[in-house]
């Protein structure tokens, strides 16, 4: 018997207890290996490899096209990879006694048919494990879908298709949540309960992981991102390591003094005007003790958050698939 | 709270008796082989023509609609995009196709059994005077009922085979009714040596020996006519879980 999943009203203890879901030594999470996919002259995916560890939330980034969704048909079996290969908690996904408690999948929202009602589709999917009615009725009101369990889906908008598709992948109280640009259609209020929704799932030892091509819907969510382009591997990284990757800008009138005081392995300096560096490999706070010890005056000492966005766009420039003629 | 083969069967029928659609088909199915029979029986009449041949002269019709039935549970899967969810649940994949079959098979037989007995019963009430009635006891009237469902039921079957794997709605339906009505046509246009040696093993004349009373100059045995409609089942299967388990879905 599974323990229903709850949202926990407080989150003060998240990720301090084991959850009661999952045996500790049980590895949960996603782990893309060299994964290639190729269709035909076309590679949609290259040489991907990647992990999607426990307690965290994963943000699959990358423009349109760059390989998010394959990368996510291949990692529930849905697609064969070309080449490399895909483990889920560890194992291949198709050898699972039990795939809906692997991992629960949100591939794209009309993944239902009209005709049903929203309690027959999840009873449906439900039945191959022999989870419970009882469960499906929770299910469909943790995303708010009780009023509506009886109605066609066929008559759901966008947004309540979604919240369908994420009671699909909570049936199983899977140890492992993934899902394609999971707030497409949704009301800002379904934006919220959707990064609240993950967020806790992720603070109960789960792994999760959403793909999104923009970057401000996973930034606030995401502990790790994965950047594609092209379907290659761009960045793999925090979110923190992300935005302090930019540099630190330094106002100061003798830039030839401090460019050799600062210099250093791994340390790049682009000077951006007459008094201005951009210092990059390093941190302010070394910049400012070094430039003291040699008496050189600042005027500024900037770490360069460029938001988010700005240096996702840097970095997926050169791997847009589709980009708008200027 | 393992992925079991009766939970996938489980499954498969819930999926296949949520839809209004299946009730309406096979509602349609039972009334054109009752009316059909109805309808002969009161009015036609020829050399050699018994009461279970008029009886069940709506059995084509009726294949085509428990076909179409078939097919469309198949392919809706592809067409609705519902097969991504069902095969994240099911990732080896076979067990959908064998359930999917066995659910539309096992029900198709029961109801089109009960439909060609309901048809008999009623033909035989309105029967015209120029046929000698039958009754369940005489030779073959048990097996030509019986037979009528099971070959309706495979009929079903290889509907939900060829949705699975031509992936369209309109495709497979297109392949189901070439087989079952168009192709006994074609043949007949070919020369006659040709003609004679190859129509009693089309599809829908193999099938349709099941329910002859005797069994006719150049047709197949009841039994053996029902068997090679079954290896034509049993082949388009073959294809649709060869494709289902090679490729991307």
């Amino acid at each position: 018997m599974v323990p229903g999943y709850q949202r926990r009203p407080e989150s003060a203890d998240c990720g301090t207890t084991i959850p009661a879901w999952r045996e500790p030594s049980v590895v949960s999470m996603i782990q893309v290996r060299e994964v290639t996919k190729r269709y035909g002259a076309k590679t949609v995916v290259d040489h991907l490899s990647f992990t999607a560890k426990p307690g965290q939330v994963t943000g699959f980034l990358g423009p349109n096209g760059a390989g998010k969704s394959t990368t996510m048909r291949m990692i529930v079996g849905l697609d064969a990879p070309t080449s490399g290969d895909v483990l889920v908690n560890g194992k291949p996904y198709a050898s699972s006694k039990a795939p809906l408690r692997e991992i629960g999948a949100l591939l794209e929202a009309k993944a239902a048919h009209p005709g049903r009602t929203a309690v027959s589709h999840l009873l449906a999917l439900a039945r191959t494990h022999g989870i419970s009615r009882s469960r499906v009725d929770e299910v469909l009101g943790l995303v708010g879908l009780s009023d509506v369990a009886h109605k066609r889906v066929g008559a759901f908008s966008l947004g309540m298709g979604q919240r369908l598709g994420i009671a699909a992948t909570l049936l199983g109280d899977p140890a492992v949540v993934m899902l394609d640009e999971p707030v497409n259609g949704l009301d800002p209020e379904g934006v919220l309960w959707v990064r609240n929704l993950l967020t806790g799932l992720a603070a109960e030892g789960r792994t999760v992981m959403l793909s999104s091509h923009l970057m401000s819907e996973v930034s606030l969510i995401a502990d790790h991102l994965v950047i594609i382009g092209r379907g290659k591997l761009l960045a793999d990284t925090t979110v923190a390591d992300f935005v302090t990757a930019e540099g630190v800008r330094v106002v100061t009138p003798a830039p030839d003094a401090l460019r050799t005081t600062i210099a250093g392995p791994g340390v790049t300096v682009t000077s951006t005007g007459a008094e201005e560096l951009l210092v990059a490999g390093t941190s302010a706070r070394k910049i400012g003790l070094a430039a003291a010890a040699r008496g050189i005056p600042l005027f500024e000492l900037t770490p360069q958050n460029a938001s988010l966005e700005e240096a996702f766009m840097d970095l997926t420039r050169h791997a847009v698939e589709y980009e708008a003629s200027r | 709270m393992n992925i079991t083969p009766g939970g996938v069967a489980a499954a498969e029928w819930t999926k296949f008796s949520s839809l209004r659609s299946t009730w309406i088909t096979t509602a349609i199915s039972v009334f054109l082989l009752v009316a059909f029979g109805m309808i002969a029986s009161a009015s036609f009449s020829g050399d050699g023509m018994t009461s279970i041949d008029l009886a069940l002269s709506g059995t084509s019709l009726a294949a085509l609609s428990v076909g179409v039935l078939g097919a469309l549970l198949g392919a809706s899967e592809y067409t609705t995009g519902m097969i991504r969810a069902t095969l994240a649940a099911v990732p080896r994949r076979l067990p959908v196709l064998w359930s999917k079959s066995l659910v539309a098979g096992s029900a198709a037989f029961v109801t089109m059994t009960a439909g060609a007995f309901a048809a008999f019963a009623a033909g035989s009430a309105v029967l015209n005077d120029k046929v000698t009635g039958l009754g369940l006891g005489d030779d073959g009237v048990l097996r030509a009922l019986l037979g009528a469902g099971l070959y309706l039921g495979l009929v079903a079957v290889l509907g939900v085979a060829l949705g699975v794997l031509v992936r369209s709605s309109a495709g497979a339906i297109a392949i189901l009714a070439g087989l079952l009505l168009i192709v006994p046509g074609l043949a007949a246009l070919l020369p006659d040596s040709i003609s004679e040696a190859i129509t009693p093993y089309l599809p829908s004349n193999a099938g349709s020996a099941v329910m002859a009373l005797t069994q006719a100059d150049g047709t197949l045995a009841p039994w053996a006519g029902l068997a090679v409609f079954a290896g034509y089942v049993v082949v388009t299967l073959a294809a649709a879980a060869y494709r289902l388990k090679k490729t991307d879905a």
